[in-house]
């Protein structure tokens, strides 16, 4: 019941936020930080990914609904996350679980952005419980992401 | 959990990794996809892949199972609020301003997911051994998850397994 609901609003554009509730019933809408996320998108884009100070984490599958992927701009000296791009295919929620994501990771170091949890971005975003599950691919986008560079690190024979 | 498998078993893994492949690579790349396909951990341990009718009848049982148990403990309990619904094959239990549980089907991964308002969300694995829904990351199972989670929740005790 719930999917076929967000399945409508999705095809109805997010025009909930102007619209009037229904008479009868609860009209849960999307989160205005999400809403926020998908009307101005942040980083959205690509890097080179085999610049090797790029490091790309591509996590779920399009048979679930969701495909995500971020990438990250290390800066090799100090191991500082520059910079950060995304493109999700999915929900609202998704693309601004991987939207947040990108802002989080800017400017951290990788040991400190492996810390971002799920809970927080969900938290952020006021996500209902059935898209709780948006957050936690992001949070795995964002240790696929490390999990990358370092890799690409230890090939190229770095730190 | 959504895991885009790694096609290429790379020899050191070849003993301990079977990684299901939730699309296969050619179909990611029509759909605009391509590059590095890779499992988040390598530490899973090999099960095999269910097949989708064979899935279909486990997590229908237990789906139906839940459903049966938890409505029974909701007549027990006395929380404000308690509501459990099936539809779609989504099982939805309110309970009041403890939270809800969404459980679902994955059918794609073969897997269930859940998300808890204790623990967030977890998806879950068939796994033949041990005979029960196993979350990879923390080897948690599904039943035995739940349990614990109602019982300190609500207060009650709750036979699931």
């Amino acid at each position: 019941m719930m999917m076929i609901r967000q399945a409508a609003k999705k095809a109805l554009g997010l025009t909930s936020r102007q619209s009037t509730p229904c008479s009868v019933g609860i009209f849960r809408s999307y989160h205005e930080n999400v809403i926020d996320h998908y009307d101005n998108p942040r980083n959205v884009g690509s890097f080179d990914k085999n610049d090797p100070t790029v490091g790309t984490g591509l996590v779920g599958a399009p048979a679930c609904g969701d495909v995500m992927k971020l990438q990250i701009k290390v800066d090799e000296k100090t191991g500082q996350i520059v910079d950060a791009r995304f493109k999700t295919f999915g929900c609202g929620s998704a693309i601004a679980s991987s939207s947040v994501a990108t802002e989080w990771v800017k400017g951290k170091a990788m040991e400190e952005v492996l810390t971002i949890k799920n809970t927080e971005i969900a938290k952020h975003l006021s996500l209902p419980p059935v898209k709780l599950h948006c957050s936690m691919l992001a949070e795995d986008a964002i240790k696929a992401a490390v999990k990358d560079y370092k890799e690409k690190r230890v090939k190229t024979g770095g730190v | 959990m959504g895991l885009i498998g790694d096609r290429r078993i790379r020899p050191k893994e070849r003993e301990t990794t079977t990684v299901f492949a939730t699309e296969p690579p050619w179909l990611l790349q029509l759909q605009g996809f391509s590059g590095n396909y890779r499992g988040l951990s390598s530490s899973l341990k090999p099960f095999s892949i269910l097949q989708e009718d064979e899935f279909h009848k486990l997590a229908n049982v237990t789906m139906n199972h839940l459903l049966e148990k938890i409505e029974d403990y909701g007549d027990n309990v006395q929380i404000d609020g308690f509501d459990i619904d099936y539809g779609n094959e989504v099982l939805t239990l309110k309970l009041g301003s403890l939270g809800t549980y969404v459980l679902n089907k994955q059918t794609p991964n073969r897997q269930i997911w859940m998300s808890s308002p204790v623990s967030g969300p977890s998806r879950f694995d068939w796994d033949r051994e041990a005979n029960a829904w196993i979350y990879r990351r923390t080897e948690a199972k599904l039943h035995k998850l739940l349990e614990e989670e109602l019982e300190s929740l609500c207060g009650e005790p709750i036979q699931l397994s």
